[in-house]
């Protein structure tokens, strides 16, 4: 009955929570996507763009307008949420507030019958993970609120042959140290007993260090799926340019003026992009403030602003500049002495992307 | 400042406690008193005032045909229609709750809240609206002046407090929980009795109390659908009176019947005073 983990294939979903209505709006639009056993995946986005909605299909609780999902090839879209193997966590601790915490852990073996032996077994092994061993026989509901949250998460790690852990936003109420201590914790698990978790968040840093793969989606739609190296680098999207990386990518509207060059006011910029077909088109220009150096004097593929801001981070220093009525953002070393008044930026070729429709080019 | 706060609630406290507590010694004393030690002059304290008896008190388990009232059979009637009824409200109101806080309605323009609200209606309405139908519905089906009559009737009254309290208390249950539940491994009934229904003990308590107390008072209903075969408390005490009032059988026997609520306050008080019941009563 146990089955192992498994390859998880969702295929053509697409899910509306009002599908009686003539025109039903859609919470996710049809997509399909495989989830590698034993990866861990982060999905990104900002709220109400369908993230939950997503798990909640995987485990279940909600069954698709449209498509099938399939488990190792099985498909298991007809399967109740209990049939499934799949753990969750939800962003709030859910805990059974009238059983200790070793009762709270060992619920979910109970349920699919494990022996005794095997049930101590994994919860000793699971409490140790999560600093809950000294805990065990407390009843739940005396516990702090992060605490509560490692007896959800727990819940879901205890059984080791779940097909996924789905985590929605499950470090929300934990303090940031502990924070940064369970995500390597779930990275360890991950590597060890080779489970798949599926991370939903909407802080792009919680992604980026937690996942190999990162899904971003906006308004029911998967906008990219990469690595986080791609995201940064090579934002498929305008949206994606704003939503990852702090501060968001600098982007300007701009015209093609030939092959490989666009023009922003009266700069010219050379791309890597193939801009043939684009001629005289509106397009943007998308950098990354780390990628924007500071140039000596005037050259090509510069561009001469005013400064109007420099902030301080400790780490860098954050250049805020306009060019006519654009602003410009640019992180510098700290070292690095600035200018007063104006000053020449210098945009790498490799590093600009060309967007025709909020797509890239 | 804060000793004229002090000064006032403390006084306040003292002045609540003699304003509930002196019916109680009032009946207390009176219910050991005789014809004459009710009706001469005014008595407060056995065996200085008056000489205590137990008069009051032994016509009440007396047979009337030695001269007495006999409570003790409508005693056990009110408790054992109270308590079926109850139970009976309690589990059959907290599923249709749990139906109604988490699955929904719709027929034509009916939804969940209306649904509730239909429950709550039944409160609403006076009793005496219903008493007509409840008589000629009762006697149609042969259940006039019967147990089982009185306990269907106390649970079309109870039912809906019980829906009302559980309904508003599972709505405050995050539906989270349930579905946890699912995907530990329960099936939805399990996840109902396995993991909702222990979480939801103090709305229970909640509801069984007050299932309780309005089912033990309830003298309309029991006036209007019993005869001569079964009667219940508190018809059988209003009967006690007659041209000339008992005083002291009347105290005695508002005693008794008070007893089994107060019983049930204090074991309610234990959970509302370990704070579990704060969430049940907002």
């Amino acid at each position: 009955m146990e089955e192992q983990m498994a390859k998880i294939d969702l295929s053509n979903i697409s899910h509306t929570y009002n599908p009686l209505d003539p025109k039903p709006t859609y919470a996710l639009n049809p997509f399909s996507m495989t989830w590698e056993n034993g990866k861990r995946y982060a999905i990104l986005g900002p709220s109400g763009c369908g993230k939950t909605t997503m798990l909640n299909i995987v485990s279940g609780l909600v069954r698709p307008s449209k498509g099938e999902i399939l488990f190792d090839e099985t498909p298991v879209t007809d399967l109740k949420t209990e049939d499934r193997n799949i753990a969750q966590v939800f962003q709030f601790p859910v805990i059974y507030n009238t059983m200790t915490v070793y009762d709270n852990l060992a619920f979910p073996l109970r349920c699919r019958e494990f022996t005794k032996e095997k049930i101590e077994e994994r919860v000793k092994a699971v409490s140790d993970t999560l600093n809950l061993s000294s805990f065990l026989n407390s009843p739940a509901r005396k516990l702090t609120a992060d605490q509560k949250q490692l007896i959800s998460l727990g819940r879901g790690l205890v059984r080791e042959d779940v097909a996924a852990v789905l985590m929605d936003e499950p470090l929300t109420v934990i303090d940031p140290d502990l924070k940064f201590r369970l995500r390597r914790n779930l990275k360890e698990i991950n590597e060890q007993y080779k489970t798949t978790l599926v991370y939903v968040t909407h802080d792009q840093n919680e992604a980026m260090t937690f996942a190999e793969n990162i899904i971003v989606m906006d308004q029911g739609e998967i906008v990219q799926v990469g690595l986080p190296k791609d995201l940064f680098e090579k934002p498929k999207t305008t949206f994606v340019g704003y939503f990852i990386g702090s501060p968001a990518m600098n982007i300007f509207h701009s015209t093609v003026s030939s092959d490989h060059e666009v023009k922003i006011n009266d700069a010219t910029i050379k791309t890597n992009s193939n801009l043939g077909n684009l001629k005289d088109k509106n397009v943007k220009l998308g950098i990354r403030s780390e990628f924007i150096e500071l140039a000596e004097k005037e050259k090509s593929n510069t561009v001469k602003i005013k400064l109007t801001r420099v902030e301080d981070f400790g780490n860098f220093k954050l250049l805020t500049g306009k060019m006519g009525d654009l602003v410009i953002k640019s992180k510098v070393e700290r070292e690095k002495p600035i200018p007063d008044g104006e000053l020449n930026l210098y945009f790498p070729p490799e590093k600009c992307c060309v967007y025709s429709d909020e797509k890239l080019v | 400042m804060s000793k004229l706060y002090t000064f006032l609630k403390y006084f306040f406290i003292t002045f609540w406690t003699v304003f509930v507590v002196a019916p109680f010694l009032w009946a207390v004393s009176t219910s050991f008193k005789d014809f004459q030690s009710v009706n001469s002059k005014v008595t407060y304290i056995p065996w200085l005032d008056f000489e205590p008896t137990l008069e009051g008190w032994r016509v009440l388990i007396k047979s009337p045909a030695k001269g007495g009232v006999d409570i003790v059979e409508p005693y056990f009637n009110s408790i054992f229609v109270t308590c079926t009824a109850s139970l009976i409200s309690i589990v059959l109101g907290t599923l249709a709750a749990y139906a109604l806080s988490r699955f929904t309605f719709k027929a034509g323009f009916v939804r969940n809240n209306d649904i509730t609200f239909f429950f709550i209606s039944q409160r609403i309405m006076p009793p005496i609206v219903l008493s007509i139908p409840f008589f000629i519905f009762l006697s149609t089906i042969g259940l006039l002046d019967s147990l089982l009559g009185l306990v269907v009737v106390y649970i079309v009254l109870l039912m809906p407090i019980a829906v009302w309290i559980m309904v508003d208390f599972f709505n405050r249950v995050p539906k989270e929980l349930d579905e946890t539940a699912l995907i530990d491994g329960c099936n939805p009934y399990q996840a109902f009795y396995k993991v909702v229904l222990p979480n939801s003990i103090p709305g229970l308590i909640v509801a069984g109390m007050f299932c309780i107390i309005f089912g033990w008072i309830d003298f309309f209903f029991a006036f209007i659908l019993t005869f001569t075969e079964v009667q219940l408390l508190p018809v059988k005490v209003v009967a006690l009176n007659s041209s000339i009032t008992p005083w002291w059988s009347l105290s005695a026997s508002a005693l008794v019947s008070v007893a089994p609520l107060i019983i049930v306050a204090f074991i309610v008080e234990r959970y509302l005073s370990k704070g579990n019941l704060s969430g049940a009563l907002k």
